[in-house]
């Protein structure tokens, strides 16, 4: 009895510590990462990560903060927003389960967007406590996207297939906003800034979640294998996803501030269908004019 | 110690016998907490005859800390004798450093529930913190401020051998010819030097 008691004992500390002991950063691995250092051949990652990280992330993201809200301005100065009749007739765009998914989506956006932006400024604020707030803040809201990432992809899959008829036209014209002409535009359900938009947030998001991940837990064995396959280090592997996740991430904040500005102001109230999921008549036979023609011939209008 | 002296640690590998007695004394000296080893021997070309020879590694304290470069809240500083620091009051334990440094000296407690890391813990070369010299806070913070005391750092001070040495890099290598020249002959590797982490070789 006492004999397996011990056993039971060895066996437990074996798992608690033995596992420990094989980090696949600070084990064995560190000592072949340290023999590569420099070498030829070698990824040279280090390098590229203090570089980039260094000099290029925080302009990046500086000029996008900046340049982008600039645009708006001009274009709301210029051109102003688009207003459409909300009298007559609505259609209904978003049924409640989108409605609720792309909630989820927007309420988990709007955790991680300004955190993730105050952490690469993490030096403005003075780092500490509040930074360090917004690390864990937007390290727990990250699970909130992925549940809505993914119906979100189901969800919308085909109607953001390219329909390049459309979308060509849609691009060579940028959608219209550039003129104050109310002229049908050559879209369907969603245009073609809407299913950019689209599948930069849920591929890239996709990838977003695979890297923070990895960021996150840093030392993990899980996908050794695979690493292994492509002959790639633990280190490098978080090295290029610190990378990835920082320059999706600032694609993804340009996209973001567009996105809103399209929904507040470009196109007056058009937010509301965020709540209500319906669209005015003239909105539709505009801006979506494909969409439009469809339900024309369906009789649904 | 010149006027424009930069510490530096350096391991002879003629010596070093893998006793891990560095290893011990610093988590002793610091009262580091479990699965944190700031310092650490490893053993290069392990296996292969007449080419095997261990080391003791820890932070550098590079010219160019490319970790004091990386840091998005920018926590690091050098010292004026090239120690690099770092303030754990404002590290927000992103492991940036860690990425950035070459030898994986930043070490992260995962003290925080669901795994999340806490403040990033490294060698100090026995110089403490930010905080007020020989401070109990500093203490807590980042253990013993030997360099304050006119000590050398603990690893070095209890090596048997005394293989890792640490002090102004233009007396570690007299110390190192010095060294190579009585010996006379049987020096397998060559001397390395190090000062800066990225940049010049590549």
């Amino acid at each position: 009895m006492k004999k397996r008691y011990l056993a039971l004992i060895v066996l437990l500390s074996t798992f608690l510590f033995g596992s420990k002991a094989d980090s696949s950063i600070w084990g064995t691995d560190l000592l072949t990462h340290i023999l590569e250092y420099d070498k030829e051949g070698s990824l040279h990652m280090g390098y590229w990560f203090t570089l980039i990280q260094s000099t290029y992330v925080k302009p990046m993201l500086l000029f996008v903060l900046i340049v982008i809200p600039l645009a708006f301005i001009v274009h709301y100065l210029l051109i102003g927003p688009k207003r459409f009749s909300h009298e007559g007739r609505s259609i209904m765009m978003f049924p409640l389960f989108k409605r609720i998914n792309h909630g989820i989506a927007a309420i988990s956006f709007i955790i991680i967007v300004p955190t993730g932006i105050i952490m690469i400024f993490g030096s403005t604020f003075g780092g500490g406590a509040f930074v360090r707030f917004c690390k864990e803040a937007h390290a727990i809201s990250a699970p909130l996207f992925f549940l809505s990432v993914i119906p979100m992809l189901l969800t919308w899959f085909s109607r953001m297939l390219l329909s390049p008829k459309d979308d060509l036209r849609w691009l060579k014209i940028v959608g219209g906003y550039l003129s104050k002409e109310k002229k049908p535009v050559p879209a369907g359900m969603f245009n073609m800034g809407q299913k950019i938009y689209f599948w930069i947030v849920t591929l890239g998001g996709l990838v977003m979640i695979a890297t923070s991940v990895a960021l996150y837990f840093v030392d993990f064995e899980i996908i050794r294998p695979v690493l292994e396959y492509y002959s790639l280090s633990q280190i490098d592997f978080l090295r290029i996803s610190a990378l990835t996740h920082n320059i999706i991430g600032i694609v993804i904040v340009a996209m973001f501030m567009v996105h809103i500005y399209m929904s507040v102001f470009a196109i007056e109230g058009a937010y509301k269908s965020m709540v209500d999921g319906k669209m005015h008549e003239e909105e539709v036979k505009i801006l979506h004019s494909t969409y439009y023609k469809e339900l024309q011939e369906k009789g649904e209008v | 110690m010149g006027e424009f002296a930069r510490l530096n640690f350096y391991c002879d590998e003629h010596r070093c016998i893998n006793c891990d007695g560095c290893s011990v004394a610093c988590a002793e000296a610091h009262e580091l907490p479990e699965y944190i080893s700031r310092r650490k021997v490893i053993t290069m070309n392990e296996g292969i005859e007449n080419m095997e020879y261990s080391l003791s590694i820890a932070c550098m304290h590079c010219t160019d800390a490319p970790c004091e470069q990386v840091c998005p809240v920018d926590c690091f500083y050098i010292r004026e004798d090239g120690i690099v620091l770092h303030d754990k009051d404002k590290c927000i334990g992103c492991a940036y450093c860690l990425y950035a440094c070459p030898f994986g000296a930043p070490q992260f407690p995962l003290d925080g529930a669901f795994g999340t890391k806490g403040v990033m813990d490294k060698c100090t070369m026995c110089a403490g913190g930010p905080e007020e010299t020989n401070s109990h806070a500093e203490r807590e913070l980042y253990g013993q401020n030997r360099i304050s005391e006119g000590k050398v750092p603990v690893c070095a001070a209890m090596c048997s051998t005394k293989a890792l040495l640490v002090g102004d890099s233009a007396e570690i290598s007299d110390i190192y010819r010095e060294r190579i020249l009585s010996k006379g002959h049987g020096v397998k590797t060559q001397p390395y030097g190090w000062d800066v982490a990225y940049g010049k070789k590549m």
